[in-house]
């Protein structure tokens, strides 16, 4: 019996498909209703805000400002500090907008009333004036800094880092060839079905949060920063969570908001964001490298030197000062060029504060030295293939540390390339879509090549509990929120006890169940999570075998385990696992679990991604089939991993092509659901997912390596790179637009 | 007859094959109707704009995104929601479907997805796998990609013998 590397069906997809999930919206309380009047203006000085009218509608119980609300709110929100370090960055004190408003959007005022509609009405009912202030919207000109977001900050730099290795100016002047380049990852929104939402109750002691969230035990230590309360007193519930694409693994001001609110009033309040508001409550990427690139005649990449600017809207996320610091020592990729010098800086906007998303740096990464690669190739007439397996780091240079002291654990790259070629069929497509282009038609064939960084520490708890009926209950600190990841962890501890998966539930997301976790993202959840609970289930065996032992008044050692069976080795007495279970209840110390918390080191999975395209008349472009080939290591379940494959290249269809969070001149998010294209049924390519025929482990105990970011991370360099066998032109931004093909 | 301000309307509704006489405002929408006073949560809000078909329900045997729809528009009609196309026991030929084939991952979108499965393939009428993209592209999903989805229809119309 072996349930690891097989396709087992989804554990807890029942509720999901009869209606059942219980997502924060779901939960009935006898709450309050939290609603936001917003700023309409990117920069402006608060003047009054006349809540009179709204006061005297019926239902509404309050309305509140940033006055009272940053009485409760004492921290404001600061950056991640367990991978952000805070020291060289400027950062701005950002809670509830008081006297001045620094973004399009922001909320300046809550309203809490009985039920929605009526606090959608009293929302309605508030007159806000501002007086509008000097504004930057765009980069460029934020870069000036002749007009400041933050006066008290003196400039609009957030951060300014030099990322250096060998020697960029020497390589570039001894370079064959020098070319320019400038590449952009636009702006975008993550976009998950579920849109963010909260309720928090507070009896005057305790404060309970059921969350949408991908980080409750992190959250809980915010709260407790930000509110002043001990750790203890603040619960965080993670209910289902309808997908989060790291856009949940940070909080945001109305939240705050939500949970001031409930600890003025003594009571429940919950708010759930519109379709709207989790547009204007979450925008991602956005960042510009521009610089100079060198490389030898035979296709060797010498030299990379240029300014990667990143945005960070009006305020420093949680999540975003990652960007900076992540995208620049991951810009070498998978290639061996050893000479970079990379400025990065970090520039605050009067828009909406941006976070992170899906990859959150790797993406941008990829793109970057994807766009680079590949200009090489066309400089020099080289083939896509040929020019990467002139570049990629080697087998015998393994493990190989990158030029920034990041150090790649396992991998064969150029093999990978090779025969992700082959099963792809690369070449064949090749030849079709040059075919297809002598008689007429717009198509291409691109592909990329990745380098993606898993498995994130700093560690992961897991605590596995054998119940007296012999049942098992795995907790987990990471936070699965769709992946289906839970799944794949039953898989391993089924393995590890040698029992009926059935027999198995894990649990999550509960700071108060779960003494600690660190959450889902950064792909990193299978790997630690699930060695964790490797670890924990095979701590509890233990146990089992010394309570089966003292029952048959034996030596541990004189005891065998095998499928569910505790066996005496010598005389062949047995007990079965039901027995030991209900034994260990029996004694003065009852009860069978053991807990670990397991360090994580970050895992480098690697792959090669190939799209087809079309493009009408119109210039607008589909892509019609997507192909992937990943070394993700050890497979636990192939569906699940290919189920990220296939939602992760769909995101990257939506970046590369159509997904494009338009910021208007007043600093507005000037689209709504309805024209934010995110890929339908019909936009989405057909995929076919190949996993590396020999993989290399990572040094986890799952041998896994993650694989949730892949394709978004790849996939828009291997659809521009099709686009533009498509259309002949050269494509160095996403997403790319009709207009961008025609023109 | 405008409705003024607080005003409720009395209206008789039939929900998975149970009959309802409720008083409503006339602005509820469907969607808050059958969440908030049937408590029927299986229904989910993904948008404000009607695209992304989470709501999806079916209004007397059509396919309606009920966040379009006012609650007092539902009077004497029959809904179907996706607490009611199955029975404690027993998961609807789409829902075994969409559960076999790994058909969703963070489940917000299914609810919506599974309703209008049930109504493209109620005639029973063999389908393109084109045809079935077309005929969801209502529905959103963020998390799979639709191919599982697109098979998991598929496989549904078979097992319905189309």
């Amino acid at each position: 019996m072996s349930y690891s590397g097989k396709s087992v069906k989804r554990l807890y997809d029942d509720k999901f498909v009869t209606g059942r999930s219980t997502y924060v919206d779901d939960i009935k309380t006898n709450a309050l209703y939290a609603g936001f009047v917003r700023s309409n203006m990117a920069h402006g000085k608060i003047k009054a805000i006349n809540v009179d009218d709204a006061m005297k509608m019926n239902g509404v119980v309050a309305v509140f400002t940033g006055n009272e609300l940053n009485q409760i709110i004492k921290g404001g929100i600061g950056p991640w500090t367990t991978y952000i370090d805070p020291r060289p960055w400027k950062i701005p004190l950002w809670r509830f907008a008081q006297g001045e408003t620094k973004y399009n959007g922001e909320p300046v005022a809550m309203v809490i009333a009985s039920d929605k509609y009526t606090a959608e009405d009293a929302v309605k009912a508030i007159n806000v004036e501002i007086e509008p202030l000097d504004a930057v919207i765009g980069m460029d000109e934020a870069k000036q800094d002749k007009v400041l977001v933050h006066k008290e900050l003196g400039t609009n730099f957030g951060f300014v880092g030099d990322f250096n290795a060998g020697d960029a100016d020497k390589a570039l002047s001894s370079a064959d060839r020098k070319v320019e380049v400038e590449i952009a990852n636009n702006r975008l929104i993550p976009s998950p079905m579920e849109p963010r939402g909260i309720i928090s109750q507070y009896d005057g002691v305790n404060l309970t949060i059921w969350y949408s969230t991908q980080i409750p035990h992190f959250a809980r230590s915010e709260f407790s920063r930000i509110f002043g309360l001990p750790e203890s007193r603040i619960r965080v519930v993670m209910p289902d969570v309808g997908g989060g694409f790291g856009s949940k693994a940070h909080i945001i001001p109305e939240e705050l908001a939500v949970i001031a609110a409930s600890m003025r009033l003594g009571k429940a309040v919950r708010w759930t964001a519109t379709r709207t508001e989790e547009m204007m409550a979450t925008n991602s990427r956005h960042n510009v490298f521009k610089g100079e690139i060198g490389f030898k005649n035979d296709g060797t990449l010498v030299a990379i030197k240029g300014t990667l600017d990143v945005e960070l809207g009006a305020y420093l996320t949680y999540t975003e000062g990652l960007q900076p610091t992540i995208i620049p020592p991951m810009i070498p990729g998978p290639y061996r060029v050893r000479d970079l010098a990379i400025k990065s800086r970090a520039i605050y906007t009067n828009t909406i504060p941006i976070t992170m998303y899906r990859g959150a740096s790797r993406p941008e990464a990829t793109f970057i030295i994807e766009r680079i690669i590949s200009t090489v190739a066309d400089e020099l007439g080289m083939d896509d293939v040929e020019v990467r397996l002139r570049n990629l780091v080697r087998e015998d240079q393994m493990p190989y540390t990158n030029p920034f002291g990041l150090k790649y654990d396992t991998g064969d790259y150029p093999t990978l390339l090779k025969e992700g070629v082959r099963v792809m069929e690369y070449q064949k497509m090749k030849e079709w879509a040059a075919e297809e282009r002598k008689k007429g038609k717009k198509v291409g064939v691109g592909l990329a090549y990745y380098l993606e960084i898993c498995g994130f520490g700093p560690y992961e708890f897991s605590e596995t509990r054998v119940t007296d009926d012999g049942s098992v209950i795995v907790s987990i600190g990471g936070t699965p929120h769709g992946q289906g990841t839970e799944t794949a962890i039953a898989q391993l501890v089924a393995d590890e006890l040698q029992i009926p998966i059935e027999r198995i539930k894990i649990t999550w997301g509960d700071s108060e169940a779960v003494p600690a976790g660190t959450g889902t993202y950064g792909s990193r959840t299978l790997a630690i999570a699930g060695s964790a609970a490797i670890s924990s289930s095979r701590q509890v065996l233990e146990k089992m075998k010394r309570v089966a032992a003292r029952s048959m008044k034996a030596d541990v050692e004189e005891i065998d385990y095998k499928n569910g069976e505790f066996v005496h080795k010598k005389d062949g007495r047995k007990m079965t696992w039901n027995e030991v279970a209900k034994e260990a209840y029996s004694g003065r110390e009852p009860g069978l679990s053991a807990s670990v918390m397991l360090e994580g080191d970050v895992t480098f999975p690697y792959g090669v991604h190939m799209a087809v395209v079309e493009v009408d008349d119109y210039g607008i472009a589909r892509v019609k089939e997507y192909r992937a080939y990943d070394d993700i290591g050890r497979v636990i379940n192939p569906a699940l991993a290919e189920g990220q494959v296939h939602g992760g290249g769909t995101q990257a269809v939506g970046q590369a092509l159509y997904e494009l969070a338009i910021i208007n001149e007043n600093g507005q998010l000037a689209v709504t659901y309805a024209d934010y294209y995110v890929p339908t049924a019909v936009e989405a390519p057909k995929f076919k997912s190949y996993f590396a025929e020999k993989y290399h482990p990572s040094a986890y105990l799952t041998k896994s390596k993650g694989v949730g970011e892949a394709s978004l991370i790849v996939g828009p360099a291997a659809i521009v790179r099709a686009l533009e066998d498509a259309t002949g032109k050269r494509f160095n931004k996403t997403p790319v637009t009709p207009e961008d093909i025609l023109k | 007859m405008l409705a003024e301000p607080g005003q409720r309307v009395k209206i008789k509704v039939k929900v998975n094959g149970v009959e309802y006489e409720e008083e409503v405002e006339p602005r509820k929408l469907l969607v808050d109707f059958l969440r908030e006073n049937l408590n029927l949560t299986g229904t989910k809000i993904g948008c404000d704009t009607t695209t992304c078909g989470a709501c999806t329900v079916l209004v007397n045997g059509k396919s309606v995104k009920s966040c379009t729809m006012l609650a007092v528009q539902a009077n004497n009609k029959e809904v179907v929601t996706i607490e009611g196309l199955s029975t404690d026991s027993r998961l609807s030929v789409v829902q075994q479907a969409f559960k076999d084939n790994f058909a969703l991952q963070c489940g917000f979108c299914t609810a919506g997805m599974i309703v209008q499965a049930h109504y493209i393939l109620k005639e029973k009428k063999p389908l393109s796998e084109e045809e079935v993209r077309d005929l969801i592209h209502g529905n959103i999903c963020r998390c799979t990609g639709y191919q599982n989805i697109v098979n998991a229809i598929m496989d549904a119309s078979r097992r319905m013998g189309a």
